[in-house]
């Protein structure tokens, strides 16, 4: 379990505290998604997560440990954190090595990094590259390449900064399923994003972050009712939420997605016709 | 009306790239149109755009084939220098395309480069600071600004060119969904104020009905759809092509598949919802 | 990391100092500097850093160049330190040292109050050649940018379990490798995104190129010159000809 208590903190060079008074709990086999407008402290909260930041005051436990008493390397084998930007990450001379990196950081045996790399680029079907140069891939296979080195080591919590960007369609669909496996595995999921159609179809919990602190934390269909909090954290609602608020006499709840809402119509339709 | 941008039987292939990157491009783009390009990642969205503004032949090299003609003249034969007069162009990062410690130095950067006199200066920054609603951050350092922020500089900068097109490649990526909504508005402001031309490659369609009139959408280095918004938005197979249908679309395409007739097509949800309000309570 | 830096970046503020001419500011931090080589004496170096500090109070400047002395402090105690050892009385090794600071926070201050674009605009009135200036400009509006990359980047390797600071002396320097590579790639794609950037705003359209901003002498820059150059002289007289 992550656990975040009264959390204050404030980059050195900043006079005000760019998280403020954060109380969040986050146990294992959940989505979370963490939205709220540009420069609201999302990625220096995440960051707090595998103890790269350490708050000024409060304190933050993975499975029961203060970041502040644990190395960072020791916090990320259980939490593992994938950034925005790939090539700020990408350093290795073939896709397979970059993938090794971190196991080995780790100190896996040798037999056991063999196994493990295979499998991560064979699920994200990178495996016809792995003699290849990593910055020759497409933004896209980088993407999924930051990702595999991540889920290699297999580490408790997964966490996402902004992974759909520049993405097209056929890679956010890769990209949710893998989601959806990793639940099913008893991971957690924690996704900084702006795609909000994409935070629908996942349904997470969601925690709603202005100006440094938590505004709203609770399941996504709560939180889309509450215009007034996602107004004020530069949130739109999903079409469907929108759709809901139009016609809410006539639907039971907000479609989660487009298969239901078609049967949702097709009953109405029919009942109308 | 002649087109303002026209491709005629167009290929490029870069340097390095063993096969070509843009295969028999035609298209036409006409003065005052608002235009969406979607495609797959690397089918080459980024590789055409960079041919409107001469980027390409003349930053990159490679093989070219075909001719590009822009306000009646061949890029390729134009310097980009003189073409950034007619073609203003705003890229994904904000951060580096503002090169000045402030917002006013930064506007004023292309107009000095080609030699505009200093009244003249004055007022087109005048001009720009007033459009885009940017007066407040005139005396700011990049570093004093949010990436919404930083956009809407960009903008103004081209804007002082006083171009007749403008080229946005996936400008609102890194900002949040109201931020985004906003910066897609003041487009549309562009658009209809001024009757500039937009070109904008952008993956968050949702942001853009009611505002793009056409869409273009690329595959593999080539163009598979083209026509007015509204009706390419319907095409069965968008999300192939890697597009994001927005869902009120996507459901109204499943509907009409399952044998439902509505008696339109609405592309936002205010719009649809009042169709099915009319729909469901005509047959009470 | 970024506080080293504090003492030489320049941050905007409201103060009768910044709104000098910016080639006032450099003769005035110029003329510091000379004097601070020429002076011997503890009474000439009270009289030159007495002068810098009033200057720093007014350019509201004072708390970060004393940051900047409390950062070369080390350097400082080295100084004193070795000329020590190499056998110079105590004496002439604080006049070094005296040197030494007066020298550096001379030059601070017009780092500290004269932003880049006045800086750009200072090159321009010496007739540099602008693709020179440009270079230098983009260069230091970078810095923050590449030093933000830098930590980016150092977060993201270590969220892969590298610890930079641990093994062996050779172990430690390789460590690094995981950090550079993505630094210089990530230099040549923004060196790559920047120039399409210029390109798109017509940079290098022709040689004749206007300039919006200007540089213009003011009454109090005139003021603040003559006061200067007086005080040079007296200070020179009063070393060489009434050695005080
Ligand atoms: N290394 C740093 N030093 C100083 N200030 C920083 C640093 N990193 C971020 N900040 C500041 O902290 C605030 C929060 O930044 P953060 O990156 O956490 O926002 P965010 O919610 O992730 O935004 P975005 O949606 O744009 O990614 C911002 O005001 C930012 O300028
Ligand atoms: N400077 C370059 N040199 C060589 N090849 C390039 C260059 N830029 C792009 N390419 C290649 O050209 C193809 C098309 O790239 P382009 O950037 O135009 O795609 P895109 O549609 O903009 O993709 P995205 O949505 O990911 O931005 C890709 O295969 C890419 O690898
Ligand atoms: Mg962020
Ligand atoms: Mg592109």
């Amino acid at each position: 379990m992550i656990e975040v208590k009264q959390l204050y903190f404030k980059y050195p060079t900043m006079k005000d505290y760019v998280l403020k008074n954060i109380n969040i709990k986050i146990e294992l086999g959940q989505i979370v998604a963490i939205m709220g407008s540009n420069g609201s402290g999302k990625t220096t909260l995440i960051k707090h997560f595998n103890g790269l930041l350490k708050p000024n005051e409060g304190y933050v436990k993975v499975f029961g440990k203060d970041t502040q008493d644990e190395s960072v390397a020791a916090l990320s084998r259980k939490v593992g954190l994938v950034f925005q930007n790939p090539d700020h990450q990408i350093f290795s001379d073939t896709v397979w090595n970059e993938v090794t990196f971190a196991l080995k950081n780790f100190g896996f045996e040798e037999e056991v990094i063999k196994k493990r790399v295979k499998w991560a680029l064979e699920f994200f079907n990178l495996i016809q590259y792995k003699d290849t140069s990593p910055l020759l891939l497409s933004g896209g296979e980088k993407k999924r390449l930051c990702l595999a080195s991540i889920l290699a080591w297999d580490p408790d919590y997964i966490v996402l900064d902004e992974p759909t960007v520049g993405q097209d369609f056929l890679q956010k669909e890769k990209l949710r399923e893998v989601i959806k496996m990793l639940i099913t595995r008893n991971k957690t999921v924690i996704i900084v994003s702006h795609d909000i159609e994409f935070i629908w179809l996942l349904q997470p919990r969601i925690i709603l972050l202005s100006n440094g602190e938590v505004v709203k934390d609770d399941v996504c269909a709560n939180v889309f009712k509450d215009d007034a909090s996602i107004d004020k954290c530069g949130v739109i609602k999903p079409q469907f939420v929108e759709l809901f608020d139009h016609l809410a006499p006539l639907l039971p709840h907000p479609p989660l997605d487009v298969l239901e809402a078609r049967s949702t119509f097709l009953k109405l339709m029919k009942k109308g016709g | 009306m002649t087109p303002l941008i026209k491709f005629i039987d167009f290929n490029f292939s870069y340097l390095d790239s063993p096969t070509p990157i843009l295969k028999n491009i035609n298209l036409e783009i006409k003065e005052g149109e608002f235009v969406l390009l979607v495609g797959p990642s690397g089918c080459g969205k980024s590789t055409l755009l960079r041919c409107i503004n001469g980027l390409i032949p003349h930053l990159y090299s490679g093989v070219y084939k075909g001719k590009v003609i822009v306000d009646g003249e061949q890029v390729s034969e134009k310097n980009i220098s003189t073409l950034a007069t007619k073609v203003g162009f705003v890229f994904q990062n904000p951060e580096n395309q503002i090169f000045m410690f402030t917002v006013e130095k930064d506007i004023v950067f292309g107009l000095e480069n080609i030699g505009v006199d200093k009244e003249e200066i004055g007022r087109r920054l005048e001009w720009a600071l007033k459009i885009l609603n940017i007066e407040h951050l005139r005396y700011r350092a990049p570093y004093e600004l949010s990436d919404g922020q930083k956009q809407r500089v960009a903008i103004a900068g081209t804007l002082v060119m006083h171009p007749k097109i403008l080229i946005l490649d996936e400008p609102t990526s890194l900002l949040d969904p109201k931020t985004a909504y906003e910066f897609i508005s003041t487009l549309k402001e562009l658009n209809r104020s001024i009757g500039i031309t937009i070109i904008v490659v952008e993956h968050r369609i949702d942001l853009l009905p009611k505002v793009a009139d056409r869409m273009i959408v690329m595959d593999g280095g080539q163009i598979v759809f083209d026509g007015p918004f509204k009706d390419i938005i319907k095409e069965k197979n968008l999300h192939l092509y890697g597009v994001t249908v927005p869902p009120i679309i996507s459901l109204q395409n499943t509907l009409s598949e399952s044998g439902v007739n509505l008696p339109g097509y609405s592309l936002d949800v205010r719009s649809f919802s009042e169709m099915i309000k009319k729909e469901v309570f005509r047959n009470d | 990391m970024f506080w080293i830096a504090e003492g030489l970046i320049y941050r905007r503020q409201d103060s009768v100092f910044h709104t000098i001419d910016p080639r006032i500011k450099l003769l005035i931090s110029m003329m510091l500097f000379f004097l601070s080589l020429v002076s011997s004496t503890i009474v000439e170096f009270s009289i030159i850093l007495v002068l810098i500090f009033f200057i720093g109070a007014l350019s509201k400047t004072l708390k970060r160049m004393v940051r900047t002395f409390v950062f070369s402090l080390s350097f400082l105690a080295m100084i004193f330190v070795i000329n020590i050892l190499v056998g110079y009385d105590i004496m002439f090794s604080i006049i070094i040292s005296l040197r030494f600071i007066s020298v550096v926070s001379s030059t601070s201050i017009f780092f500290l109050t004269s932003s880049p674009d006045e800086l750009e605009l200072v090159m321009k009135s010496f007739y540099l050649p602008y693709d020179l200036i440009f270079a230098f400009v983009t260069a230091v509006r970078f810095v923050p940018v590449i030093m933000l990359d830098a930590i980016q980047i150092l977060d993201s390797q270590r969220s892969r379990g590298l610890e930079i600071e641990k093994g062996n002396f050779i172990k430690r320097i390789k460590n690094y490798i995981p950090v550079l590579i993505p630094l210089i790639v990530q230099a040549i794609i923004r060196s790559e995104e920047l120039a399409e950037a210029m390109e798109s705003r017509a940079y290098g359209f022709s040689k004749k190129k206007t300039s919006y901003y200007s540089l213009h002498l003011r009454k109090r820059d005139y003021f603040a010159a003559t006061v200067a150059i007086c005080f040079m002289i007296v200070f020179i007289y009063a070393i060489y000809f009434l050695h005080i």
